[in-house]
């Protein structure tokens, strides 16, 4: 292995550093290739309306009109749809948190007959296309009166999501089993296992599956078009729907300021969370 | 003592007469523990089988009532017409048309998407200084909801303000109306490509779960960079890549981002998209909202929900000769 291996300054030796240098250009073009849309988004959010018009495109503002930023706050009421966006997000996802939980603990740690049938059910629920059942699941809202209340993302959350209570049911089922025998003999019911045992140990999981959750409900758009009207819409539905001048033509720079607005704190969380999320990704993409 | 079931692992060789020898004792604590725990059992999982009956089971069941009748959520004089709207869809050309678009669409953005991310995640997991900022990098675009990519294309891909015709004439080509026919499509694809970090990631994983050892082996045996992507890396990717393209081919049939690339966003603005761009599931939408056609349109759910069953089931038919699962014992535990 030694002896074969390759000379200080072999034509081998140059080779392997021309193909770093081809790796590198290639990795930094394809980065600022994907960075691209989000840049242009930003620059179009500094633009003047009068720019945007301009015939040959300008790359850059010639003013950077920083004040896009604070009239995309002032001609929508941005802090009351990103207010509703919160509330929503925030109830959709700790309930769903708890209830995967929850549902995760049971699928690791009790056996019924049926468990397995029920297991499969899951899995393959995941693969259900949500945007199939969502339009049925908005005419029953409609009907019982659901449309323009928080109420379908209280229970949408209250009954779990297979991806999550996947993810919950590979943590538990990884811890050892010592654990629920002890509390078993001290008379501590399941309820009390799970909550008292199990819970505080998945503190990594938790806190995963509530910024995924999050970023769904914050991400999402076609539910609260659907669900809410105008005024207790989400911030997804106001940044794409609501920024259109007194004359009815849409305002564009105001629209991009506001959608970085809404992009950024996504983009946070996820740099936050980052470690969390891809672990989360990988093992729902794996098993 | 605790239950036989619970702690035979842990007492050495389990006799197979266990559950039987013991019958008596079992009586008293055996079956109440375990009726406990079936019980607790489905205790845990009843939010999902309640959620899961309520929320997907019924609206579905609901659909497909809706789809054997006329009814449009307003009027009251609606009818039973049976098969009819299922008839009348397979006559419908526009049905048609959408529907291969939406099968072409899928057909170009899968495929497409699982080879950029699969490339990323060859060159992102190569010994690179930096790579951890070039994987989040990379990643970062499939973290922006979907509201946030629509306007970033629709903003790049402007008329008279975008920067891909800016680019065009800079070069002293003609500009390109990119947002409409026919053109949009490119647009659409484009917005799933952007999103290849997602593959990225999750091929990474996969990658490193191929042992050093055999890309070592196929070194000693000289095998070139391409053949051992070839022969090592892609079979053993093979489950990664078989679940993105089920999941692909899933997203990419629900899509909802061309009413997001729209001129005129949203459900009021359905019959502003372009030609292109009518998909399937904005078909689906266009019955619902624009034309209130309530049965017809969860006629059409329908045929897409079997159509994606059908699909999901041919593409693991068709892959389970090569898809390669590897069984390690020891990683089984």
């Amino acid at each position: 292995m030694t002896a074969t291996s390759v000379h200080p300054k072999s034509p081998a030796r140059a080779r392997i550093r021309v193909n770093r240098l081809v790796l590198y250009t290639a990795l930094v073009v394809i980065t600022g290739l994907f960075l691209g849309p989000f840049g242009w988004l930003v620059l179009t959010g500094l633009k003047a309306p009068a720019e945007l018009a301009a015939a040959p495109v300008h790359w850059l503002p010639t003013h950077f009109e920083w004040h896009n930023f604070v009239d995309a706050y002032r001609v929508i009421d941005f802090l009351g749809y990103a207010r509703n966006s919160l509330i929503i997000a925030t109830i959709y996802a700790t309930l769903v948190t708890l209830s995967s939980a929850w549902v995760g603990f049971g699928f690791a740690r009790l056996t019924a007959p049926g468990k397995k049938v029920l297991f499969g059910i899951l899995i393959g629920s995941m693969m259900l296309p949500q945007m199939i059942t969502l339009l049925p699941t908005y005419l029953i809202f409609a009907r019982l009166g659901m449309v323009d209340t928080y109420w379908p993302w209280v229970l949408w959350g209250l009954s779990s999501a297979p991806y999550l209570v996947f993810l919950f049911r590979q943590f538990f089922a990884g811890l050892p089993r010592e654990l629920e025998e002890a509390a078993i003999v001290d008379g501590c019911g399941y309820a009390g296992i799970f909550w008292r045992i199990f819970l505080p140990q998945s503190w990594p999981v938790l806190s995963a599956s509530f910024v995924i959750a999050f970023t769904w409900t914050w991400g999402d758009y076609i539910a609260p078009q659907l669900l809410l009207s105008t005024d207790r819409s989400t911030l997804a539905v106001a940044v794409m729907t609501t920024y259109v001048s007194s004359a009815g033509t849409p305002s564009t720079n105001l629209q991009a300021a506001a959608s970085v607005m809404y992009v950024v704190p996504i983009l946070l969380i996820f740099l936050v969370a980052q470690r969390g999320f891809v672990a989360g990704m990988s093992t729902s993409g794996l098993k | 003592m605790t239950v036989d079931q619970a702690s035979s692992p842990a007492v050495g060789r389990p006799r197979p007469t266990a559950q039987v020898g013991r019958p008596r004792s079992a009586t008293r604590t055996g079956p109440s523990m375990t009726t406990r725990k079936h019980r607790a059992f489905y205790m845990f999982a009843s939010p999902w089988i309640i959620g899961f009956s309520l929320l997907t089971i019924a609206p579905m069941a609901y659909a497909l009532w809706l789809s054997f009748t006329t009814y449009d959520g307003i009027s009251p004089h609606w009818h039973y017409v049976g098969l009819g709207n299922y008839r009348e869809l397979m006559g419908d050309s526009v049905t048609w048309d959408a529907l291969g678009r939406a099968g072409l669409f899928a057909l170009i953005s899968v495929p497409l998407s699982i080879i950029a991310g699969l490339v990323l995640a060859v060159l992102v997991n190569r010994p690179l200084k930096a790579r951890g900022l070039f994987r989040t990098l990379l990643y970062l675009p499939a973290v922006v909801p979907p509201v946030g990519a629509g306007i970033a294309f629709k903003n790049l891909f402007d008329q008279n303000s975008g920067a891909a015709n800016g680019a065009l004439t800079f070069f002293g080509f003609d500009a390109i109306g990119w947002l409409a026919d026919p053109y949009a499509r490119y647009v659409l694809v484009m917005t799933v490509l952007w999103a290849a970090g997602n593959i990225m990631i999750i091929s990474l994983a996969g990658l490193q779960d191929v042992p050093r050892e055999l890309h070592e082996a196929a070194r000693i045996d000289g095998a070139s960079a391409w053949r051992t992507f070839r022969s090592i890396t892609v079979p053993l990717l093979s489950p990664v890549l078989l679940f993105q393209t089920v999941t692909g081919v899933i997203a990419s049939v629900q899509t909802i981002m061309p009413m997001l690339l729209a001129p005129t966003p949203g459900t009021g603005g359905l019959t502003s998209i372009p030609q292109s761009n009518y998909t399937y599931m904005i078909h689906v939408f266009a019955e619902y909202f624009a034309l209130g056609r309530y049965g017809y349109a969860s006629a059409l759910l329908w045929v897409l929900f079997l159509l994606i069953l059908v699909a999901t089931g041919l593409i693991f038919k068709f892959t389970s000769g090569v898809v390669f699962y590897n069984v390690d014992p020891e990683a089984q535990k």
